[in-house]
């Protein structure tokens, strides 16, 4: 009994050690706290919640402007319930009866920014890999055309009357994967053979997935027109969806949690891929190869790497994330696709760039960056639905914080210490100033 | 109290996070040579510069024969007398030597510019003091000997009076050398006054009168030459006593390493080739020394040799196995390790740990990965092992970003890293530069402690001092060709320096055996 005793106290007594490591100096080991403060990562973490922040305030300071110019029909309690539904519109409950903003637990929301991050999260993996490879792959919203394209292609064409729907379903996320990394590698060679600028390749490739797409799925010569539901109801929008064949993402449980919100399992696909990402980034030799390549493509060379391969393999891998993302999206069950929409460009492809901005091109912090990107567009939602103002406000703050993250790199040098040198440098001249003339006085001592 | 033609009394300058110059006073008297003395990084041409008017001082005070001037910029200093030779030359390179000496001092009348009587002022004063140039012959297309007499030039069509000279001598044969200081002499019999920056002890020795030297930003101190030696000067810029003869056993040789037959490599930058049918063979046990002028093809070969660069015609074979068109991996595999010409560009990733730079070409290995996941253990385990092992000094040890760290200590991880894993042959290109003496001498006894254990090492050096010292066989490269070969013991370096300008040159015949 007394050996348990000891055993606990002695455990207690750890705890309270390792707490009190946190906060104090022991052993000449500086606090816990302090340590992880001053490690690169933390200072990132915190750059980045100072770009959003600041971001959140610029759009606080342009609702109150327009309420300014608006002349009295819009409140000051309206700028300040806009301001606070930018915050945590997700979690509003709507209004009460005494028409106040109420807030608390909203499935519906939350569960809409799962829903809305799980592509978003992948285009910015997309962008991330490429990044840290060395190469800005503009591409993704290209790569995303053509992951949407052969995803359609393939969930439509096979019959789930035949082939078990969810067979159908990985054939389907497998050939969008593919569809993305094959139109990432047509880059990744120009580059690595004839050393073309992959950002020129990637636009002329964006615009080029376009008119194929457009053009397959055109509800007049369009070749897979025929993929559409025969009945002339569906037939009259001209609108592709997966679930006509059957073939949904499962919600793995996670409707359970979120009621009455359009989550599904394909969230937990992305996180897990990102951490995937992570890993091989990091932990593996392919990982160091890619990293090598992307730092200084001299070295890798001179190291022996091969960096051609590199190049082309990152690009595929981000151009398989790209067609991944869209194969997620649209599989969900709760996305249809208009042959039309695709004469532009997709956004979900171009907000993979300031997702991976936002997170330093780190695949754990591109899931936050991504959800975050989701949880702004779905205050956006609630600022329209509930105040005078619109959504776009919400576009103009993602805009800022994008604008401001690459001020996060400054905040970065002011968070190391770097930002401030020339005044401290300043103090130490001022010092040497004062040594110097130390020895003069002793001369002059000397002389009398 | 003496005449000074310029005084600068206790210049600090200050770059973000450095004291470029802490507190440092340097005089200059009517009609001297004064050697400015250090270390690279120690602050010379920072303190010259701010005498050109470069950079404006945090403090201190300079004055021209007593009185206080302000230079706010190089205008401000040619009004005083002041000009300089910079160590990389500001010509324009598809300008004329004369378009290039009157360029910011040009004669007009009435807007015209009026060559005429600037030519006969140029040629005349190439004439007086010896300075041969050519005056309508475009820079790009001349010496870099000749350069610099084009920018000596530039400093007397100004009437300038307190010349500069920022290392003037690395990028010249010995002769060049030679007639540098002879130049530089006839300038202090006329009165005029030279400020001669070099971390090149035998130079002060022959041509200096006095001699200030600087450590790490601050001033150490001013002595005569007369009355110091070599060792005294070097102790007071390292710091510490520093060998100067390499200790070497005699040379034990054995088998051939390296053999290069009839390599041909094109160039890229003109249409023949960089490298012309060379032969030569490397044996275990011994330092071969590639010596030349910069840009005779040592770069390109070595490209070719350790597979950056495709080799046009010819055969490399290293261990008797032909590696011509062999990968770069394969030649590593094989026994070749490389200190490469450019660290920063070749031998390191900056912005990687130093631990994940010491195993850039191992990391496959199965000692440091487990089914392509690289054992972090086993990585710092090595790490630190080379760091105690090789005295690699850093911030934080084996995770500390390299780009954080001197170049020295860059330098060393590199040398580490290569020699560590027991190549048969080391290439060794430029390893000292823009290193300090304490570094160098560390260096020079690594690569004599590789060929004493048996390895083959080839050097290829711009440094004759280096070439004459570590290597126990000398080949001269001239115009991409060996134009001789030579033992360390048996030639001057006057021989040598002839070799290298391309005025001499041995009819070779190709190794046998």
């Amino acid at each position: 009994m007394a050996k348990t005793l000891d055993k606990v106290k002695s455990f207690f007594k750890s705890i309270g050690r390792w707490f009190k490591s946190l906060v104090c100096t022991i052993d000449g080991r500086e606090a816990k706290l302090l340590t992880i403060y001053h490690k690169p990562a933390t200072k990132s973490i915190i750059s980045s919640l100072i770009s959003i922040f600041v971001g959140i305030l610029l759009g606080g300071l342009i609702l109150l402007i327009i309420s300014i110019t608006s002349g009295g029909k819009i409140s000051l309690k309206a700028v300040w319930e806009g301001f606070r539904l930018i915050f945590i519109g997700v979690f509003n409950t709507g209004r009460d009866t005494n028409g106040n903003i109420t807030f608390g637990f909203n499935s519906t929301n939350i569960g809409n920014v799962l829903f809305r991050a799980t592509p978003l999260i992948l285009t910015g993996l997309s962008v991330a890999v490429a990044f840290k490879t060395g190469l800005f792959n503009i591409g993704a919203p290209g790569q995303y055309l053509m992951g949407t394209a052969v995803t359609f292609i393939v969930a439509l064409s096979i019959p789930t009357t035949i082939v078990p729907a969810w067979i159908v379903w990985i054939l389907s996320f497998v050939a969008g994967f593919l569809a993305g990394a094959l139109w990432g590698v047509i880059p990744g060679v120009f580059k690595a053979f004839l050393n073309v600028h992959e950002v020129i390749t990637c636009i002329m490739t964006n615009w080029i997935a376009a008119n194929i797409v457009t053009s397959l799925f055109d509800n007049n010569k369009g070749i897979f027109k025929h993929l559409l539901d025969p009945s002339p109801t569906k037939n009259l929008a001209y609108l592709y969806k997966t679930t006509e064949n059957g073939v949904v993402t499962s919600k793995m449980g996670l409707d359970v949690l979120f009621p009455g919100s359009q989550v599904n399992g394909g969230i937990i696909i992305a996180i897990v891929i990102a951490i995937i990402v992570y890993i091989i980034l990091n932990k593996t030799t392919f990982g160091y190869e890619l990293k090598a390549c992307g730092s200084n493509r001299h070295a890798a060379k001179y190291a022996g790497i091969n960096e051609k391969r590199s190049i082309i393999l990152s690009m595929a891998i981000a151009g398989g994330l790209a067609g991944m993302s869209a194969a997620l999206y649209y599989l969900s069950g709760n996305t249809e696709f208009y042959w039309s929409t695709y004469q532009s460009l997709p956004a979900n492809g171009f907000n993979g760039i300031p997702i991976a901005l936002l997170a330093y091109n780190n695949p754990v912090g591109v899931i936050f960056s991504g959800i975050f990107m989701s949880y702004l567009n779905v205050a956006g939602l609630q600022l329209k639905n509930l105040t005078p103002f619109n959504e776009y406000i919400t576009d103009i703050i993602i805009a800022s914080i994008v604008y401001l993250s690459a001020f996060s790199l400054a905040f970065k040098e002011i968070l190391n210490g770097n930002f401030f040198k020339r005044k401290k440098n300043k103090l130490f001249l001022e010092n040497s100033q004062e040594n110097s003339t130390k020895p003069k006085i002793i001369k002059e001592e000397e002389s009398k | 109290m003496e005449n000074y033609v310029i005084e600068m009394r206790n210049i600090t300058k200050i770059f973000p996070g450095v004291v470029a110059n802490d507190d440092i006073t340097l005089e200059l008297k009517q009609g001297e040579i004064h050697a400015l003395l250090g270390e690279n990084g120690a602050g010379k041409s920072t303190l010259m510069s701010v005498l050109f008017g470069l950079y404006q001082p945090e403090s201190g005070e300079i004055y021209k024969n007593g009185e206080k001037v302000t230079i706010k910029g190089p205008n401000d200093a040619n009004r005083l007398g002041i000009g300089m030779v910079h160590q990389h030359y500001k010509l324009v390179d598809i300008f004329s030597v004369l378009d290039n000496i009157i360029l910011g001092a040009e004669t007009t009348k009435h807007g015209f510019l009026r060559k005429k009587e600037a030519r006969e002022k140029v040629i005349a004063l190439s004439e007086k003091y010896k300075l041969h140039v050519d005056v309508d012959a475009l820079i790009e297309d001349i010496t870099v000997g000749m350069q610099q007499r084009v920018e000596i030039l530039k400093m007397l069509y100004r009437d300038n009076e307190i010349l500069i000279f920022d290392e003037p001598t690395a990028v010249l044969t010995p002769q060049e050398i030679e007639e540098l200081m002879e130049t530089m002499r006839g300038f202090k019999e006329e009165g005029k006054s030279i400020l001669f920056i070099t971390h090149k002890l035998n130079e002060i020795m022959a041509v200096a009168d006095r001699c200030t030297v600087l450590r790490k930003g601050k001033g150490i101190g001013t002595v005569n030459i007369k009355d110091t030696s070599i060792e005294e000067l070097s102790e007071m810029m390292v710091g510490r006593k520093v060998s100067f003869v390499v200790e070497k056993q005699p040379e034990k040789i054995g088998r051939t390493i390296l053999r290069v037959e009839d390599l041909t490599v094109a160039s890229k930058k003109h249409k023949n080739n960089a490298i012309k049918n060379i032969s030569f063979d490397v044996k275990s046990g011994e330092i071969v020394c590639l010596a030349g002028i910069e840009g005779n093809g040592q770069t390109e070969f070595v490209q070719a040799l350790t597979g950056l660069e495709k080799v046009a015609s010819g055969k490399i074979e290293l261990n008797n196995q032909d590696i011509t068109h062999a990968s770069i991996r394969k030649r590593s595999k094989l026994g070749m390790s490389h200190i490469p010409e450019d660290r920063h560009k070749y031998g390191l990733i900056l912005d990687f740990r130093l631990e994940q730079n010491l195993v850039l070409q191992r990391y496959w290995e199965p000692k440091f990965q487990k089914h392509g996941f690289i054992d972090n253990q086993s990585v710092r385990e090595y790490a630190e092992e080379l760091i105690e092992k090789y005295d690699v000094r850093s911030g934080e040890g084996a995770v500390t970003i390299v780009r954080s760290m001197s170049g020295g200590n860059q330098q060393k991880a590199i040398i580490a890293r290569e020699i560590d894993r027991n190549p048969d042959l080391l290439v060794a290109f430029q390893p000292t530069r823009g290193l300090d003496v304490g570094a160098i001498e560390y260096i020079h006894k690594q690569l004599v402690g590789q060929r004493d254990e048996g390895k083959a090492v080839l050097l290829i050096s711009l440094e004759l001092d280096e070439v004459m010292n570590v290597s126990d066989r000398i080949l001269v490269m001239y115009e991409g060709e060996i134009v001789g070969e030579f033992d360390p013991k048996e030639v001057t370096t006057q021989e040598l320096g002839l070799y290298m300008a391309g005025a001499k040159r041995d009819r070779r015949e190709k190794p046998n055996g």
